[in-house]
Order: structure tokens, then C-alpha cells, then sequence
């Protein structure tokens, strides 16, 4: 623990540039460029400090009944009277997504500046606000303060899918605040009663308690036994935060808000609602479903898990028959999430921590994935696969870098992808409660995901050329640098994977200890 | 020749009460032979200035407990809360009348010593610990709204809203009285509580009774009477359907006000007669006013739904929220009267605000107050829209606004109340709710204009809309401020 | 407890015994011929002239409300004047305000016409 606020500086850096955006001087969009893109780097460059406290490995954990272990944790009161602090911390979980979003950030920041041109200073103020939330959500460990960030992504989020976005953007943005919305408040009831039954059952045995909505406290409670969540009650408040988090993620069949969002947001936008704004939902599950209710979780993980299956299979085979790439990639992303929901419902620590690996590699995979498809859109005029072909004559680089990403994301040895999903394979297989049947279904889902990005890649690069495609041109300094600097992290966690599973192994440790014990106990 | 002992008069429990009332009086005389014709707003001023005055005069009693007029009126800090809000809703109410009134046409000075009587009513519910007090505290109430709803005269529509109000507001006094009568015929007291040893009070006497020996039909019919008659004055489902006409006929400044503070009011003596009065009923009259308040929060979000007038939508929506602030008023906790008074101050904040608005849109003679009036509001008056985007999101309880950090509140008490059911219910009409009010903000944001609407600001019109989306952020980030005012009102729950 | 009210409820079903008594009584016994004269509105025995139902200038209204509020408010001075005595100063004061705030409305609806004619 340090006392230099370094977590705060992060968290708070964007919302200081979107300050300073509102008071600078009308009509000066590259400014407000500049400004936006300045900010979103300056926190991806102060967050890599974060990485120089994780250097050290953490001691053993106290006890088997130790809740996780968080680093750079800061607690403020905030409103005492509730037992709401402003507490944030980071977990080798937490880590490696708060550093997705800050890398991920500067790139539709980037990217904002050909495809947003009206209204740009609000894009900016929206973006850097987004950003301060998203990375909100990832280090709060106060309920409270979770949920207000969890809320407050949706109001940038849906504002931005419905003012810059397609034809249909209003709709898309009422879809995707409505739902998101919906599911949260079930979250919410679920967060009023974790708090008002640990009061209660703390309380009895501490007069005076007055509640408190920190979840290393409350879990450090779970794990000592000083306060229980199970029975049918348990099992509901898990279903609360369930449903916000699968509506967020999204597993299916709640994802229908998802190929509409997806598809009318711009690119910048769709980046961050794709590799960052899914996340949270897989986050959400490991931070709390796992942390908070471990017997309801293994109650609960086959069902998940078939759900994630389908959503594997669902959203491999709709993305097979469409023609639209974005739509494609759309539900790619569905597909690939399931991957996730799997691995977390594996309730093993192999399974988990495949899939927060899983998360950070899809988050890369999937934004270069739509930044290409912005880039096609916005040489091409379209999306649509017809439209394309033979693009490898025209553009030599960025079909090469296509392959690369198209084969990380069908999980191609050596790549980032590959070594998610098979470690997420391999907590199934060995799994408690799930088993091979899941891993069967699994490997179809990668083999589906090898045909449909193969045939995007095919139709759109391969073949003859077409007239209209022939002159499009290649990448430029700019485009081939962010590309690369997507490109770079996928290769580098391929081959080095224990850069990032050490870390999150530890973190993932520190959610365990109460699935283990919960198991144990059955 | 004895004298007759008349008690004696502790000014410092009415002083507040007092200030508003002589200040309303003397600003009638004022108004009518100072202030020229034209010049109207003076007085409005002046009002402004007597609120204030109140709410100084009532700062130094903070933290008292008395009571006078042998019990009838109390002073504890929960009536204090109420007095502020009470006093700030009637100053909002005020300054976006300013130039509302010489717009429509309707400018007469005696608009604000009106606004101030209903505030003086208003705060007399709140301080009242006898029936027939808060009886004559809902008549004050009741009169002058009936003429402020009709303030837009020669306008049909406001016509019509007063006619409706008067009629069925006269009904709901006639159920008050008949249930005043029946309590009084079992107990023999109209006193809700007993401020003085030895008093004779309804707390007193079912505090006396073993249940099983006695037979409290009549009490419970004549609760059910007033109960009746509350329902009506706060527009609970079933007794809600003047609301809409009523509201959408009324000038829109007084809507703000009587959406507000009515319901705030009566609310507020609804609670002091449940919890202070009648909490070992409670396993009689909790279910049914569950089911009630299910029931309005279902039918007022879901009638807001299929409103296109911004207005009327309002006041379906106002509707609702009645219903979320009765679960404060039901679970008989300190936690739940906290709820109540934070849920009622950022309702009250964001409501008068949500309405400020709609002012700024109606011209002359002329509404502009459906949604495609709304549309691209962001481009022509940034300020409107992005004051009108902070209200509804706190309507809707989205954080970080005050609406979200009362819905919280309201629903944290009803779990810790056994009420999880209740809150399960609250949260799903939320949902519903969250796509009327999102559907204002998408169409301003999101679409172009559709038709040429000039919406006019001016100052008055500007500081109301300021206040209201400051205190309505500033209570969401910060909502400790309040927090701790109001965690100091609820000792006063369970005498 | 309840068992009190037993008379009044006894007086409410006599009254309303007699009354649906002497009407359903009445139209059995009582002959009925009708003649014009008789079908004619009532008017105090006058010839019925013009409609029954006539405008009437708003000004009675006022009048008529202005005199209810009135002799509401007057009709408080009885009592106190039978108690002037013993009610002593304190008494005095209580009804000087009360005086004071119908002075007030008095002033202000004569200022404001309500008391003209034209």
C-alpha cells in the first residue's frame, strides 16, 4: 500500500481532460483532438506505473480465509452513514483489464479523428468521461462505489452509440440503455441485500455495526464464517448480479441488444463497447459471483455453462451467414465471450484464469478487428463482404496484418488466443462441475470461429480483385503504427504468456480461496 | 367570575409558521395598493423574500422538541426538515413563476401570497399531531390550489383542472372528516400522540389495548376513511385519476408546485399518523398499503409510457414516484423516515426542475410540450437540454444524481423493513420508467429538430433550472451532506 | 364499544323506514290524476313564465360568498363576547389577531372591488 495515490491518477485523469475540455474556447475541433488523444495517453503512460507495484510478487496469503489481496488499495469515507467508502484497489484481475482500457482508449481517441466530425469536442468530453468510469468499475471494491460506475458507463455509452452513430442509432442507444439498464437494477436489489443481511448478521453479534458496503470486509466475513449467504436467498442475489452481468457481457440469450449496439456505433465507439464495455460483465462475475457467492456459483455453473456453450455455437454460426463484417464481428465477439463465461464457470483456477487471460486477449483481438473493418468502411464506403475482394493486390499491409489478427482470434498457436481458450479448455475439462462434455462443444465453437473468420478473410482479401477495390489504398503511417502497437501485445502474450498469468493467477488465487472451501464443503 | 385557562403559547414551535402566514397577509395588502399593474413581479419577489425569512427564523430551532396549543402542533426536527423543503419548494415555484405569468397573460400579484398560504398549509401538515389540525391544514392546502389551478383563466383547460380538483378534492375532505369522526367514536381522541404525560392520544389508547379483546372496527374504518382521503390528495392508484387532467390543465408553475409539495405534505402527515399514531396496527394496514403502494408505482409508470405530451407523461410519472416514496412512509423505521425526506427533497428538486423546463418551452397561448417539441433541444438550447437530460436521469435514478442516491435509500429501507418483495417491484417499474424518461433525452440529443420551437430563457426562469440541476447533482455525488441532516430527524419515529 | 352507537343506528333505520314508508304508501294509496295544472312547475303559485333555468349575474355570487366568509367569521364574536370576562388579556390578544386577519381580507376585497356594484 502506498500513500502516493497513484490508482487515483489514473482513474481520475480522464475526467480532469474532459474539465479542461468544456472550458476551452468554441469551434477549435483539432484542438479538442489533440486535447482528448493527449489525455487518453498521459493515462495509459501513468497506468503502466501501475505494473512497477505488481513487480513484487505478494506474500502468502494470511489464511485460507483471506479475502483478495488488493494493491495500491485506497479507502476514503464517503458516506459514512452507509458504510459506503471510496475504496479502490487493483488485483492481478483487475490489472491487466484497467491496462486494456487504457491502451485501448488512445486507439478510439485516434480513431475518432477521421470518423467523428460533428459535435467533437462532446465526443471528446464523453470519451475521456467513459474511460474514467469503465476503469471505475474495474478498481472499485466498495459495492457502492461499483455500482455508480457500473451505472455511469451507460451514459456516455448510449449518448455516443445514439448522437454519432448509424441510421438506426437512437434506437440502438435506447436498446442498449434499456436492457443494460433493467438488468442492473436487479443488481442493485442484490447489492441492498448483501449489505442489509451482513449488517443484520454482523450486527448481532456487534451492536453499534452500522453496515458497510466493502467488499474485502464482507468477504473477509463470508470466508471466516461470520456471515453466511446460502440457502435459496443466496441463490436469488446471485441471480441478480447474474443478470446484470449477463446482460452486459453478453451471454446469450441475452445478447439481443448486442448485433444493433454493435453495428450503428461508430468505430470508435464500437471498439470500446466490444474490447472494454463487455468485459465488465465477465469482470463483474469474477469480482463478485465468485467472491460473494461460492455455493450458489457451483449451484449455478452448469447452467451458465450450457448457456455459454450455446452462446459459443449461437454466435459462431449467426456470424457464419452474415455479410455485413461489422455484424460479423459482432457476433464473433458473442461467440468469443462465451469462451469466457465458460472458463469463470469452470470454478477451478485454471478455467478463471484463462478467462480473465481470455478478456484481455479478446479485448485486443476484437478492437483491431472492428478498427480494420472501420478502416475498410471508411476507404470502401461499406461493410458489406460483396463489396470486397482480392484486397491482398491493393493493400499488401494491412491484408498481412488482417491475417495476423484474424488468426489470433481464431486462436492459432503462438498467438494470444490460443493460449486463452485452451487454458479456458483445460479448467473445463478438469473442472468439478462441467467436464467434457463442455470441452467437446468447445472445440467445435473454435473450429466454427477458424471457418467464419477464414471466409470473411477470403472474400474480402482474397479471390480476384474487384474494379471498385483496386485502388483503394494502403495503410498509412498512422494507421500501420496503431495497428502494430495492437498487434505487438497479441504476439508478445503468444509467446510469453506468464507476463500476464502470473499476475492473475495471483488474483484469481485471492477469488478461489472461497470456491475451494465452498467445494470442499459439498 | 373564574377565568378560563387558555394554555399557554409557545410562539417558537409556529414562529416559522407564523413568518409565512403574517408575511402572505401583509403581502395581499402590499400587493394591492403598491404594486402597479405591469409590475407584478415585485411581489413575487417580496414572497421570495418572506420564504427566506422563514426558513432563517426556523434555523435556530433545530434540534428542539415541543410542542403547543396543548400538543396539536410539535416542533421536532422531522418537521423542521419538511419546513426547509417545504419553504424551498415554495421560493423554486416562485422564481420560475416570475416570467411565466406575464408571458401567458395571467400576471396577478395575488399568484405568490397564494403560493405562500399553500406553504403555510403545507408546513402546518407537517408539524401537526392531531387530526383535525392536519384536517385544517389539508383544507388551507386544498383552497388555494384550487384557485391556482385555475390561475390561467380565461384558459379552458385550467378551468376544467379546477373543476375536476375542487369536486373530487371536496370528496376526499368528506371521507377525511367521516374518518376523523369514527376514530374519534371508538377513541374518544383526535391527538395522534401524547406530547404531554397524563394526554390522551391514539398512541396512548392502543397502547392500553390487548388485541384480541377488542373490537377496533371502527378505528380501523375510520383509518381506512382517512387513508381513502390521503390516497386522493396524494394520487395513489385507485384514487389517482384527476391527476393527469389536473395537471396537465394547471398552469405549469403550480403543477411543479402542487406535483411536489401536496404530495410531500400529505405524505409527510400520512407518516406521522402511521408511525407516531398507529404503528402496532401495523400488520392490519401494512398489507394494504403494499398492495397500494405496488399497485401505483405499476399503473403511473405504465400510464406514462403511452403519453407523447411531456407534461401529462409528468404526471403519470409523479404518479409513480408517489408510490416509491410511500415505501419510506410504510416500514415504520428511522431508515425509512430518512428515505422518505431525501427521496422527497431530490423529487422535489428534480420535479420542479423537469417542469422549469417545460416552461421555457410554452410560448404564449400555445404548449409546446410533446416529445417532438423535444427534438434536437441539444442544438438550439444546450442548456435546457443538458439541464432537462440531468433531471430525467435522476427521475429515472441513474447515478450519479440525487434521484438515484433516494431511490436507494427508499429501497434499502423497505428491504430492512421485510419489504424485499416490495422493492423487487419498485426496482422493475424503474425499468419501465427509465424508457419514458430516456426517450426525452434521446430526442433531444439524438434527432434533429422537428418542428421550430424558440424556447426563451430568462433570468428567473434560469436560476430555477440552475438550482435545481446543482442540488440535484450536488446530493448525488455528495449525498453525505444530506445524509447527515436527515439521519438527526428520525429519532422522532416510535415515541 | 360499538354496542354504544346501537341507538343511533336504531334512529337511522327508523328514519329511513319512515321515510321509504310514506312514499311507497303514499303512490300505493293516493289517486293519481294528472292534469296540466298540475304537471306544471311549481312556482309559488304563480303562473310558471320562461325557462327554469336563467342566468344569474355572477356579481350575487360574490356577494353571496363574501357574506357566507363573513358571517362564518362573525359568528365567532358570540361566543367570545359571552367569555370576554374570563378569557382575560390573553384572550383579548387571540382575538385581536383573529380580528386582524379578517380586517385584512376585508380591506383587500374592498380595494379590490369586490364590494361595487358597478
Amino acid at each position: 500500500m502506498t500513500s502516493f495515490p497513484l490508482l487515483s491518477i489514473v482513474l481520475w485523469l480522464p475526467a480532469l481532460g474532459a474539465l479542461l475540455l468544456l472550458l476551452l474556447p468554441r469551434n477549435r475541433d483539432a484542438l479538442y483532438r489533440q486535447v482528448g488523444l493527449m489525455f487518453t495517453v498521459a493515462t495509459f503512460v501513468v497506468s503502466l506505473g501501475l505494473l512497477v507495484s505488481f513487480s513484487t510478487p505478494a506474500g502468502a496469503a494470511a489464511s485460507a480465509a483471506a479475502p483478495p489481496t488488493m494493491r495500491l488499495l485506497e479507502q476514503l469515507p464517503w458516506i459514512p452513514a452507509w458504510g459506503v467508502g471510496y475504496s479502490i484497489g487493483l488485483d492481478g484481475v483487475s490489472l491487466w483489464l484497467v491496462l486494456l482500457t487504457t491502451l485501448l482508449t488512445p486507439i478510439a481517441a485516434w480513431a475518432s479523428w477521421n470518423s467523428i466530425t460533428t459535435q467533437v469536442r462532446y465526443f471528446q468530453v464523453l470519451l475521456l468521461l467513459l474511460e474514467t468510469a469503465l476503469i471505475g468499475v474495474f478498481v472499485s471494491v466498495d459495492l457502492f462505489l461499483f455500482y455508480i460506475f457500473w451505472e455511469f458507463t451507460l451514459i456516455p455509452m448510449a449518448l455516443m452509440i445514439g448522437i454519432w452513430g448509424g441510421a438506426n442509432r437512437m434506437a440502438a442507444a435506447m436498446k442498449f440503455f434499456l436492457y443494460t439498464f433493467a438488468a442492473s437494477l436487479l443488481m442493485l436489489l442484490s447489492i441492498i441485500g448483501v449489505y442489509a443481511l451482513h449488517r443484520s448478521a454482523i450486527g448481532a453479534t456487534q451492536p453499534g455495526f452500522g453496515g458497510t458496503f466493502d467488499l474485502l470486509r464482507i468477504v473477509a466475513d463470508l470466508r471466516s464464517g461470520a456471515f453466511a449467504l446460502d440457502g435459496n436467498l443466496a441463490r436469488l442475489l446471485f441471480g441478480g448480479f447474474l443478470a446484470a452481468f449477463a446482460v452486459k457481457a453478453p451471454i446469450w440469450p441475452f445478447h439481443s441488444w448486442l448485433p444493433d449496439a454493435y453495428s450503428e456505433a461508430p468505430t470508435p465507439v464500437v471498439i470500446l463497447l466490444s474490447a472494454v464495455m463487455s468485459k465488465l460483465g465477465t469482470y463483474g462475475l469474477v469480482r463478485f459471483n465468485l467472491t460473494l457467492f461460492p455455493e450458489a456459483a457451483g449451484w449455478a455453473a452448469p447452467a451458465v455453462a450450457v448457456l455459454a456453450v450455446i452462446g459459443i455455437l449461437y454466435g459462431a454460426m449467426v456470424a457464419y451467414a452474415q455479410s455485413d463484417m461489422k455484424r460479423l464481428v459482432a457476433y464473433s465477439s458473442l461467440s468469443h465471450m462465451g469462451f469466457v463465461v465458460l472458463g469463470i464457470f469452470a470454478l477451478n483456477g485454471l478455467g478463471v484464469s484463462g478467462a480473465v487471460l481470455q478478456m484481455v486477449n479478446h479485448g485486443l483481438t476484437t478492437a483491431a478487428l472492428f478498427l480494420i473493418v472501420g478502416m475498410l468502411e471508411s476507404r470502401r464506403g461499406s461493410r458489406d463482404l460483396a463489396a470486397f475482394g482480392g484486397l491482398w493486390q491493393a493493400t499488401p499491409v494491412l491484408g498481412g496484418l488482417t491475417l495476423l489478427v484474424v488468426l489470433s482470434s481464431a486462436g492459432l498457436p503462438g498467438l494470444n488466443g490460443f493460449v486463452g481458450e485452451f487454458t479456458i479448455m483445460q479448467g473445463a475439462y478438469s473442472s468439478p462441475t462441467l467436464g467434457w462434455p463442455f470441452l467437446a462443444f468447445a472445440v467445435l465453437g473454435v473450429v466454427l470461429a477458424v471457418v467464419y473468420l477464414l471466409r470473411m478473410f477470403r472474400s474480402a482479401f482474397m479471390g480476384d480483385t474487384l474494379a471498385e477495390t483496386a485502388s483503394l489504398r494502403d495503410l498509412n503511417r498512422q494507421e500501420l503504427a496503431v495497428l502494430v502497437l495492437l498487434c505487438l501485445p497479441m504476439v508478445a502474450i503468444g509467446l510469453f504468456p506468464n507476463l500476464l498469468l502470473v499476475s492473475v493467477e495471483e488474483g484469481v488465487a485471492g477469488v478461489m480461496r472461497g470456491i475451494l472451501v465452498a467445494v470442499a464443503s459439498r | 367570575m373564574e377565568q378560563i385557562q387558555i394554555p399557554p403559547v409557545d410562539l417558537a414551535v409556529v414562529a416559522p409558521l407564523i413568518t409565512v402566514v403574517g408575511w402572505a397577509i401583509v403581502l395581499l395588502l402590499v400587493d394591492v395598493f403598491f404594486v402597479p399593474a405591469g409590475q407584478k413581479r415585485i411581489t413575487g419577489y417580496l414572497g421570495i423574500a418572506g420564504l427566506v425569512m422563514a426558513g432563517a427564523v426556523a434555523a435556530p430551532l433545530w434540534g428542539s422538541d415541543s410542542s403547543t396549543f396543548g400538543g396539536m402542533l410539535v416542533l421536532d426536527n422531522f418537521a423542521l426538515a419538511l419546513t426547509w423543503i417545504f419553504l424551498l419548494i415554495g421560493a423554486i415555484s416562485m422564481v420560475i413563476a416570475l416570467d411565466y405569468l406575464p408571458r401567458q397573460g395571467i400576471e396577478q400579484g395575488e399568484f405568490y401570497p397564494l403560493i405562500m398560504f399553500a406553504v403555510s398549509a403545507m408546513m402546518l401538515l407537517g408539524q401537526s399531531a392531531n387530526l383535525i389540525v392536519m384536517f385544517l391544514g389539508i383544507e388551507l392546502l386544498s383552497i388555494t390550489l384550487y384557485i391556482l389551478t385555475g390561475f390561467a383563466y380565461p384558459r379552458l383547460s385550467s378551468e376544467e383542472a379546477a373543476m375536476k380538483y375542487l369536486l373530487l378534492g371536496a370528496f376526499a375532505a368528506g371521507f377525511f372528516v367521516y374518518g376523523i369522526a369514527l376514530i374519534y367514536g371508538q377513541t374518544g381522541t383526535v391527538q395522534l400522540f401524547s406530547t404531554a404525560p397524563g394526554q390522551e392520544s391514539l398512541a396512548e389508547y392502543l397502547g392500553r389495548q390487548t388485541f384480541a379483546a377488542v373490537d377496533l372496527t371502527l378505528l380501523l374504518v375510520g383509518s381506512g376513511l382517512v387513508l381513502v382521503a390521503f390516497g386522493f390528495k396524494v394520487a395513489l392508484v385507485p384514487f389517482h385519476m384527476w391527476t393527469p387532467d389536473v395537471y396537465e390543465g394547471a398552469p405549469t408553475p403550480v403543477t411543479a408546485f402542487m406535483s411536489v409539495g401536496t404530495k410531500g405534505a400529505a405524505l409527510a402527515a400520512l407518516l406521522r399518523l402511521l408511525d407516531m399514531a398507529l404503528p402496532s396496527l401495523q400488520p392490519i394496514w401494512l398489507p394494504v398499503l403494499a398492495t397500494l403502494a405496488a399497485v401505483t408505482m405499476l399503473l403511473g409508470n405504465l400510464g406514462a409510457i403511452a403519453q407523447s405530451n411531456v407534461k401529462r407523461m409528468l404526471a403519470y410519472s409523479s404518479i409513480g414516484h408517489a408510490g416509491y416514496l410511500l415505501l419510506g412512509v410504510m416500514t415504520v423505521s428511522e431508515r425509512g423516515v430518512q428515505g422518505f425526506l431525501f427521496y422527497l427533497l431530490a423529487y422535489s428538486l428534480t420535479n420542479l426542475g423537469a417542469f422549469a423546463v417545460l416552461i421555457a418551452l410554452e410560448q404564449r397561448g400555445e404548449a409546446a410540450w410533446s416529445l417532438d417539441d423535444f427534438a434536437g433541444l441539444w442544438q438550439r438550447q444546450p442548456f435546457l437540454a443538458l439541464a432537462m437530460a440531468v433531471f430525467m436521469l435522476s427521475l429515472a435514478g441513474v447515478p450519479p444524481t440525487a434521484g438515484f442516491v433516494g431511490k436507494f435509500y427508499v429501497f434499502m429501507a423497505a428491504w430492512e423493513g421485510g419489504l424485499g418483495w416490495l422493492a423487487l417491484v419498485g426496482m422493475l417499474t424503474s425499468a419501465i420508467a427509465a424508457f419514458f424518461y430516456l426517450r426525452v433525452i434521446a430526442r433531444m440529443f439524438m434527432q434533429e429538430p422537428v418542428r421550430d420551437v424558440q424556447p426563451q430563457l430568462f433570468r428567473g426562469l434560469t436560476l430555477g433550472i440552475s438550482i435545481a440541476a446543482a442540488g440535484t447533482l450536488i446530493f448525488g455525488i455528495l449525498p453525505t451532506l444530506l445524509i447527515n441532516v436527515v439521519q438527526q430527524t428520525a429519532l422522532a419515529v416510535g415515541r | 364499544m360499538l354496542t354504544d352507537f346501537l341507538p343511533i343506528l336504531v334512529l337511522f333505520l327508523v328514519a329511513a323506514f319512515i321515510a321509504v314508508f310514506v312514499i311507497v304508501v303514499s303512490s300505493l294509496l293516493g289517486p293519481r290524476k294528472s292534469t296540466a295544472r298540475k304537471l306544471a312547475p311549481y312556482e309559488s303559485g304563480m303562473e310558471p313564465i320562461g325557462p327554469a333555468i336563467t342566468r344569474i349575474p355572477v356579481k350575487f355570487y360574490v356577494v353571496a360568498m363574501l357574506f357566507i366568509v363573513f358571517d362564518i367569521e362573525v359568528v365567532f364574536f358570540f361566543p367570545y363576547a359571552l367569555v370576554f370576562r374570563e378569557l382575560g388579556v390573553p384572550g383579548l390578544i387571540g382575538f385581536g389577531v383573529f380580528f386582524l386577519v379578517l380586517i385584512a381580507g376585508f380591506i383587500y376585497e374592498w380595494k379590490k372591488g369586490a364590494l361595487k356594484w358597478e
